[in-house]
């Protein structure tokens, strides 16, 4: 018995201490995390740009997240937009009879 | 006979001499300790040759990764340098901060290349292995009394490369690009590395 839960407290000591040990996780930086400037880009002289780049490439990497990002953003706003217009359409209808 | 036993006598005296005043010397407190003060040059060569031997030592066996250029890694890597390291280290534009000015010996500027920071040992090609695991291994386990950290506790060896793979491209990055590759704005890059 007096092993069983030595073997228990044990375990749990050890468990505690490797859940504390875990990573930083790059998600604590989120929350104030800035934008790419990737406006900055267009500015960039494009014939010295070389695509082979390792750094080019993941900027570009970057910049295309980004854009998805944002067009999933506005894709979002316009779908909510059109909810909004139809349901006051609907609503205003209603009203109407 | 006699003549070799006086030798080592005065070998035997002359090492007494020198525990006993450098003991004397240790516990007088006389020497600054002070962040401020610079240590002396005998002190300051024994120290950096002691921390170049040794992490030349220690950083020898490393195996270097050959995908140390993907851009997943800088993306990842950047992020990190830019959240973790750029206090001290600086990034493109800047020339000093409180840390800089204030720690001592004074941490290496970053965005400088090698021989231009005064660690010619660190190198400034891409394809330099020995800079390479110098870099791992510092950044996995610092340096004792001097103000640089071990990430190697909580962060992995792959973190660990991706930010030597960001500090190899950091010396050329303009402000416009380190900016874009070090943001983790909407980048999921992390995740997927």
């Amino acid at each position: 018995m007096n092993m069983k839960t030595l073997a228990t407290v044990i375990v749990l000591s050890t468990l505690g201490i490797a859940l504390s040990a875990q990573a930083h996780d790059p998600k604590e930086h989120m929350k104030d995390a800035e934008k790419p400037d990737c406006a900055a880009m267009k500015n960039m002289d494009h014939s010295k740009m070389d695509m082979n780049d390792p750094v080019m490439q993941a900027m570009m990497k970057q910049c295309m997240n980004d854009m998805h990002h944002n067009d999933s953003e506005k894709d979002q706003a316009q779908a909510d937009h059109q909810d909004n217009e139809k349901s006051s359409g609907e609503q205003h209808s209603e009203h109407q009879h | 006979m006699s003549a070799l036993t006086t030798f080592i006598k005065s070998l035997v005296i002359t090492a007494v001499i020198a525990l006993v005043g450098g003991g004397l010397f240790l516990y007088s407190g006389l020497y600054p300790m002070g962040a401020d003060v610079p240590h002396n040059r005998l002190t300051y060569w024994l120290l950096e040759t002691l921390r170049e031997r040794s992490v030349a030592r220690a950083a020898s066996d490393i195996e270097v990764p050959g995908d140390l250029n993907a851009p997943e890694r800088l993306l990842a890597g950047g992020a990190d340098y830019n959240d973790m390291c750029a206090g001290c280290h600086l990034k493109p534009g800047k020339t000093e901060s409180d840390f800089t000015l204030g720690l001592y010996p004074a941490p290496p500027n970053l965005t400088l290349a090698g021989d231009e920071h005064g660690h010619e040992h660190t190198g400034d090609t891409e394809n330099d292995d020995e800079a390479i695991k110098r870099q791992f291994w510092i950044v996995k386990h610092g340096i004792k009394a001097s103000g640089m950290p071990a990430w190697g506790p909580g962060h992995d060896d792959e973190r660990i490369w991706n930010m030597v793979a960001f500090l190899r491209r950091l010396p050329k990055l303009t402000a416009e690009q380190y900016q874009i590759l070090t943001t983790r704005g909407s980048s999921s890059v992390e995740q997927d590395h």
